[in-house]
């Protein structure tokens, strides 16, 4: 992600205040996410379910 | 122990006692609670100010109950099998009329109406609140120099962090000033500190105990864990705090057990599946620490059990899963604040907290996709062996005030991955490294085999003798 790209995601976030006030964490938090995103590798089946299943007859 | 006139603890020892043993001393009058919360406060007044456990001490309070509690034994009427015994408390845990601050300036007035059930489950079992602990903020800024109050310390070198982000937790139960704790954990939370400060730390079974009055950070990843100086202990708090609780969504109904039935059967004939790998090729660990899980490992050989060698997803793929998940859990809670008062966090809960804003809604099923596989993964391991042996911390505490090297070397653990599953995961002290720091190692179980983890632990316990092991403090 470049400086222009973080920016958009934060402001469209909602962080306008972070960025101007923390800039430098604001950008560690997207290379943190990055990263993340980067050493996961998903499912290669396409039908992989996620957790936790849906249950009907909510218990609340 | 040497006993006094009654026959009882001698009272400079009482901040030794266990939780067991202060309960039994106390059932057969020959330790008053009162005398007992006194001899703590009294530690607590002269090693607090080096070690920060404290948030907010309620010694008036705590002295009140430990009235009670005396008046009660004298008339016959003890609450519980924790009458009397002091235990502390995580500050994201509510304690009715205190503040739940989640050492934050975010809601450093935040008064909490009732007790968190887990809090009110030890409370009917008998035992005695002392306060509020240390945290890292919102259980995961720390450790941290720019919060409200200061991070706690190491009791083994309090120029050591004390693992976290029940860190308070941790260093209390080590240096004596409780004998039991309350903590969270998310990503290793309970098991971190435990870690670090040579003590028991269970995180359960997902759902086994309740959420309910504890402060999110990720609501399928948190789960609340006792602390304690011996194995005995937890299982003695965990029967505690365990139960259904129709009112937290994630709560098990799980049968009621006794976490301690085969506290004393041994591992002879037990199967344990070392995972090797953790600590070999994902993250290579501190020679001291290798040298300790092998020691552990062919001790418990040398008693009975079979070990052979299991392999699970590597560290690095359950740590991403874990931090996609938590990241976004995290912040759905959090970015309101983020958004409107981010300058009212500390730096480091800003910039883990932050990161979920760049995660999509894919990121976050993709993960929990994953996580289903994770699971079964270690749901097979566990049909062909009864127990796990692992890692929990690849290194020694590091110096507290040496950010980059606490930056680099906090991740290096083997804790996430029962998070991200659930399965019950304890960690407790390997050995102890040549820098006079613990050492750890985990044991991991099926789910709501709690007492199966215990029997491997108390198993070790019992021939390493950690549980007498205590900080030079």
């Amino acid at each position: 992600m470049d400086k222009a790209e973080i920016e958009m995601l934060a402001r469209r976030a909602g962080l306008d205040k972070a960025l101007a006030e923390f800039p430098d964490d604001v950008a560690a938090a997207a290379e943190q996410a990055r990263a993340a995103i980067g050493g996961m590798k998903a499912p290669s089946d396409p039908r992989a379910e996620p957790w936790p299943p849906m249950h009907a007859g909510a218990r609340l | 122990m040497a006993a006094d006139a009654r026959g009882g603890p001698v009272v400079s020892e009482l901040h030794w006692l266990s939780a067991a043993a202060a309960a039994r001393a106390i059932a057969a009058k020959e330790v008053s609670p009162v005398e007992l919360t006194s001899a703590l406060l009294d530690r607590i007044g002269r090693l607090d100010p080096k070690l920060n456990v404290f948030i907010r001490l309620d010694a008036e309070a705590a002295m009140a109950a430990a009235k009670a509690a005396e008046a009660e034994i004298a008339a016959g009427r003890p609450r519980g099998p924790l009458h009397g015994v002091p235990v502390g408390i995580k500050d994201i845990i509510d304690v009715a009329g205190l503040p739940t601050t989640c050492h934050s300036k975010i809601l450093i007035d935040n008064v909490a109406a009732a007790d968190a059930v887990c809090v009110a489950k030890l409370r009917g079992a008998g035992a005695i609140v002392l306060g509020k602990l240390s945290t890292h903020e919102f259980a995961i800024g720390g450790p941290s120099f720019d919060l409200p109050w200061p991070p706690a310390r190491n009791p083994w070198n309090p120029d050591h962090h004390p693992g976290g982000s029940s860190s308070g937790s941790g260093s209390g139960v080590a240096a004596g000033l409780f004998p039991m704790a309350l903590g969270s954990d998310t990503g290793g939370s309970v098991r971190n500190p435990a870690s670090a400060c040579g003590i028991v730390g269970l995180k359960p079974t997902y759902g086994l105990v309740s959420r309910r009055g504890v402060f999110p950070l990720s609501f399928t990843l948190d789960h609340v864990g006792p602390l304690t100086r011996t194995v005995a202990d937890n299982a003695l708090m965990l029967d505690a705090i365990a139960g259904h609780d129709p009112l937290d969504p994630g709560s098990a109904a799980a049968p009621s057990a006794h976490h301690a039935a085969a506290l004393e059967r041994g591992v002879r004939g037990l199967r344990i599946g070392f995972v090797r790998h953790f600590h070999k090729t994902d993250l290579p660990a501190d020679p001291e620490v290798t040298a300790a899980l092998e020691n552990v490992a062919l001790t418990l050989q040398g008693l009975g059990a079979e070990i052979r060698d299991v392999f699970l997803p590597t560290l690095g793929e359950f740590g991403a899963v874990n931090r996609l998940i938590l990241q976004s859990e995290a912040w759905a809670i959090h970015g309101p604040w983020l958004r409107e008062r981010p300058g009212d966090y500390g730096q480091l809960a800003r910039r883990r907290l932050l990161p979920g804003a760049f995660l999509g809604a894919g990121d976050y099923v993709q993960a929990q996709r994953r996580r289903l596989e994770m699971i079964a993964a270690v749901e097979d391991r566990l049909r062909e062996v009864d127990v796990l042996l692992c890692a929990s911390a690849m290194d020694p505490p590091s110096r507290i005030e040496d950010a980059a090297e606490t930056e680099r070397t906090y991740p290096r653990q083997a804790r996430t991955p029962f998070n991200v599953t659930g399965h019950p995961a304890l960690a407790m002290m390997a050995g102890m490294s040549t820098g006079g720091l613990p050492l750890s190692v985990q044991f991991v179980g099926r789910y709501f085999a709690e007492a199966t983890v215990f029997q491997a632990a108390r198993a070790w316990e019992r021939e390493a003798a950690t549980d007498a092991k205590h900080p030079p403090i």
